[in-house]
């Protein structure tokens, strides 16, 4: 080609900011880990040695296990670009609900009986939504009203207990006793709870999944942009239910910790997860535009939240003002969110 | 109302030696220019020229500019749209900026209704304010309180100018007006433009079709890579000469010679039909050939190629690949089948914007690239990097957020994704639309590199330069029939333009 230097030339000029600084990126990927660190500062400050023994310890991470369980499943719908699932509550609740009813029939049906009705509101939101495309926040708002419905017609609007489901039965009521064991499950010496084990389990899971998979690769394009994965070929609507799923699947282990902890299959179980998840999420950097974020910045996200919570409670903040500076940091951080992508151009 | 003062200065509007640098790039470099108070001056140049930038800096949407701008002998800053609006500058942008369900008069006054009792609007004044400023659009026959969705294309865009000239502008910025309207349309606009030159305004006139700027304009600037080039007055001027001044180089080396080769029959469509958008579109692909189906904006060009992919019904019709029909019922069913689509809008359809370089020109083979379900994005760098120096994609990082790529890269990068697949048939929607030359000359090596391995490719195109330059054979489609067939020895812009619209003036 004869013109190849003027090309060259004329390509060169094009250059725009490519001085991205390093820098830049790693207060972007660990910024919350900062966050996490200062709160770890003011925790000591405010009640030192005693923030980092192993008992408070236990308690931040157990804390935070429900929640994170939940989170890193939420994270899958927001990256894919559908907000938020507001089903989460009557997810947890049924998943609950659905196991302790089932204790009877032995551990085993419990749990998978459990998880099993938890999945299912993913799979029926991901065709909903991935398929026929309906409102995310709409379609899961209502469902989520149908399922509560539907839990309190089921059972008569009373709340269950894992001992008097099991009744006379030494057989079962050896399931009950391991079913309420789950939530007090300890490792090493009592340090390490089961639910934080299965958090960290899921939290690996997901990050594969997001990373290394066709699946999580092909979810990055559908968040951008949906019309572009359409039309490069990728399934929507399969990789969009998939998301439900493992959201909802997330949601079910959840509720069966809930569950256990608690000793109760109640419809009020899930309460207010909606938002806690979303708000933990979106602090781990996930953005609500879709396609933007990871899965170990959602987990700092997590941790986040949970010492928030821990650091109030020591303070003696009173749990009503505890939901007030919650909800405050929810706006702050859907803000911020909404902020950083008008930068990017794209609100 | 614009009242011109008695004594009138010289020029409407005079920029000197104004510069506007973004981080990186100098976009306007040290550019002045004048435009006297009923003239037309038309601002020609590349994309990627400048010109939009310097308009911006007019409209007041930057406070970092340099260099003095004078307004009626005046100098003033423009710092702000509102600065820029109180000096008697009206923008009427490419895109229309009125809102189609409400009425006329309320988008023409919108925010500054005329009030009664300090509270109330005083709808028979509005409609009677707005009337005044539809008669100077020529539009007297217009009933202000219709909605914007009820009247046609044309009338908007005069409403649009209407809805300027209630601001008693002394100058007027066109960017692109006539980019939806027909060649009918056309005309009465420049009636409109003619009868406002009289009024005494200063029109700035900002256009890729130069024969519009031929009728229109009394003087043309050319800008290139952010530098004035020169003015010149529309009677010393021609049509080669003004290319040969945006592209900075002769015309004539700017397509590549070939002879191609061309096979057997690869894709054969018959009795295409998808109601109220095309009827009955018959046309045949061989291997190694590029064929341009070329017509207006709604001719039904898009709609063919997205129902061809499946991605849009089709109600009557069918397609033969290699001889045996196929039916696509996803964009996936059409790539394993082998044809591939790229579409009209990077921006909408053709890009994850946010997401790096990699993933998109991967984007279309993940599920081929590896067996299972794991599949990690860092290990088929091999294929990004060969594509990243195929197709000379700049800066040459597979990282890269294709956002903060230029426009020219983005459109390589959709290109890329789509030599990534192994397909053999290959849609192309405006390959190369909004690209700077350079960008351009690139991606029309690749289609024609891409077609001479064998392959055959589909052009869809308005820009009629790149049909002459790529395509061995052109049907022409208007208003969704194919109406004609010519071969590569009379492609010419004559030809193509006589045969989409018969008169010859206007495409787009």
């Amino acid at each position: 080609m004869t013109n190849k230097a003027a090309d060259a030339a004329a390509v060169k000029k094009d250059v725009r900011r490519t001085d991205i600084s390093k820098r830049s990126i790693i207060v972007n990927k660990l910024g919350i880990y900062i966050v996490v660190a200062i709160l770890l500062v003011v925790g000591l400050i405010i009640k030192q040695g005693d923030y980092v023994s192993i008992d408070n310890l236990r308690s931040i991470l157990s804390a935070v296990a429900l929640t994170g369980i939940c989170c890193a499943g939420l994270a899958f719908v927001v990256y894919s670009a559908n907000f938020n699932d507001m089903s989460l509550p009557m997810t947890i609740a049924l998943s609950g609900m659905m196991a302790v009813q089932l204790i009877p029939f032995g551990i085993v049906v419990s749990v998978l009986g459990g998880l099993a009705a938890g999945t299912l509101v993913g799979v029926v939101n991901g065709v909903l939504i991935g398929k026929f495309r309906a409102n995310p926040i709409i379609w899961t708002l209502a469902f989520n009203l149908v399922l509560s419905g539907i839990v309190r017609v089921a059972w008569g609007g009373s709340q269950i207990y894992p001992d008097v489901v099991a009744g006379d039965s030494p057989a079962a009521l050896a399931a009950a006793e391991q079913f309420t064991s789950f939530a007090r499950t300890y490792f090493l010496n009592g340090s390490l709870p089961l639910m934080v084990v299965v958090m960290i389990v899921l939290f690996v899971v997901a990050y594969i999944l997001l990373t290394r998979t066709k699946f999580g690769n092909q979810l990055k394009i559908v968040g951008s942009n949906y019309e572009v994965a359409k039309l490069s070929g990728i399934n929507t609507s399969k990789t969009i239910i998939l998301a439900y799923v493992f959201c909802s699947f997330c949601a079910a282990v959840t509720g069966i910790f809930y569950a256990s902890q608690t000793k109760i299959g109640a419809y009020s179980n899930g309460e207010g997860y909606d938002f806690s998840c979303l708000t933990a999420v979106l602090l781990g950097g996930m953005m609500l535009s879709g396609g933007k974020g990871t899965i170990v910045g959602v987990f700092g996200g997590v941790l986040v939240v949970g010492m928030l919570n821990n650091i109030m409670t020591l303070i003696g903040i009173p749990t009503f003002q505890q939901y007030l500076v919650t909800g405050l940091v929810f706006l702050f951080v859907v803000w911020l969110n909404t902020n950083s992508e008008r930068k990017l151009g794209r609100a | 109302m614009s009242e011109m003062p008695n004594k009138t200065p010289a020029y409407a509007l005079e920029m000197k030696n104004v510069t506007k640098r973004f981080p990186g790039t100098l976009a306007v470099d040290g550019v002045s220019f004048a435009v006297k108070p009923g003239e037309v001056h038309a601002l020609v140049g590349e994309n990627g020229a400048g010109k939009s930038t310097l308009m911006k800096v007019l409209a007041g949407l930057f406070n970092d500019y340099t260099g003095e701008i004078l307004i009626n002998g005046k100098e003033c800053q423009l710092h702000t749209p509102s600065m820029a609006k109180d000096h008697g500058i009206g923008m009427i942008y490419q895109e229309l900026s009125l809102a189609r369900c409400i009425s006329i008069y309320e988008n023409m006054l919108a925010g500054r209704l005329p009030k009664k009792n300090a509270l109330f609007v005083d709808k028979k004044e509005a409609i009677e304010q707005s009337k005044k400023l539809l008669e100077r659009v020529g539009l007297d026959y217009i009933d202000p309180t219709k909605e914007i969705s009820e009247i046609s294309q044309c009338e908007a865009q005069l409403v649009e100018i209407a809805k300027v000239l209630g601001t008693s502008p002394h100058i007027i910025v066109m960017d692109e007006p006539t980019s939806a309207l027909s060649s009918e349309e056309v005309k009465t606009l420049f009636g409109i433009i003619e009868s406002l030159k009289k009024q005494g305004l200063a029109i700035i006139y900002i256009s890729h079709h130069l024969q519009e700027i031929f009728e229109v304009a009394d003087n043309i600037t050319v800008m290139r890579d952010g530098k004035k080039v020169g003015t010149y007055p529309v009677e010393e001027t021609s049509t080669d000469h003004l290319i040969e001044m945006m592209v900075g180089k002769s015309v004539k080396d700017f397509y590549a010679k070939r002879t191609a080769t061309i096979g057997e029959e690869m894709m054969r469509v018959e009795n295409f039909t998808r109601w109220g958008f095309f009827h009955h579109v018959d046309f045949e692909v061989h291997k190694g050939e590029v064929l341009a189906v070329v017509g207006l904006a709604g001719s039904g060009r898009s709609e063919i190629g997205r129902a061809l992919v499946g991605v849009d019904p089709v109600n009557e019709g069918r397609i033969l690949l290699n001889g045996k029909e196929q039916k696509f019922g996803s964009m996936s069913d059409a790539i394993n089948a082998g044809i591939g689509y790229l579409t009209e809008d990077r921006k909408v359809a053709g890009l994850a914007l946010t997401q790096s370089v990699t993933d998109n020109v991967l984007s279309t083979i993940i599920d081929k690239l590896e067996k299972g379900p794991f599949y990690y994005p860092k290990s088929h760098r091999d294929i990004v990097n060969q594509k990243i120096k195929e197709l000379d994609i700049y800066p040459p990082e597979p990282d890269r957020i294709v956002n903060n790529l230029s426009g020219g890269n983005q459109q390589k990068v959709l290109m890329a994704k789509w030599l990534a697949t192994d397909v053999s048939i290959l849609i192309l929607d405006e390959p190369t639309r909004g690209v700077d030359i350079g960008a351009k000359q690139t991606i029309h090596q690749a289609v024609l590199d891409y077609a001479a391995r064998g392959n055959a490719v589909l052009l869809l195109s308005s820009d009629l330069p790149e049909v002459v330059g790529l395509a061995d054979r052109a049907v022409i489609l208007r208003e969704g029939h194919i109406i004609g067939e010519i071969s590569k020895e009379e492609i010419t812009e004559h030809s193509l333009l006589i045969a989409a619209n018969g008169e010859g003036k206007h495409i787009s």
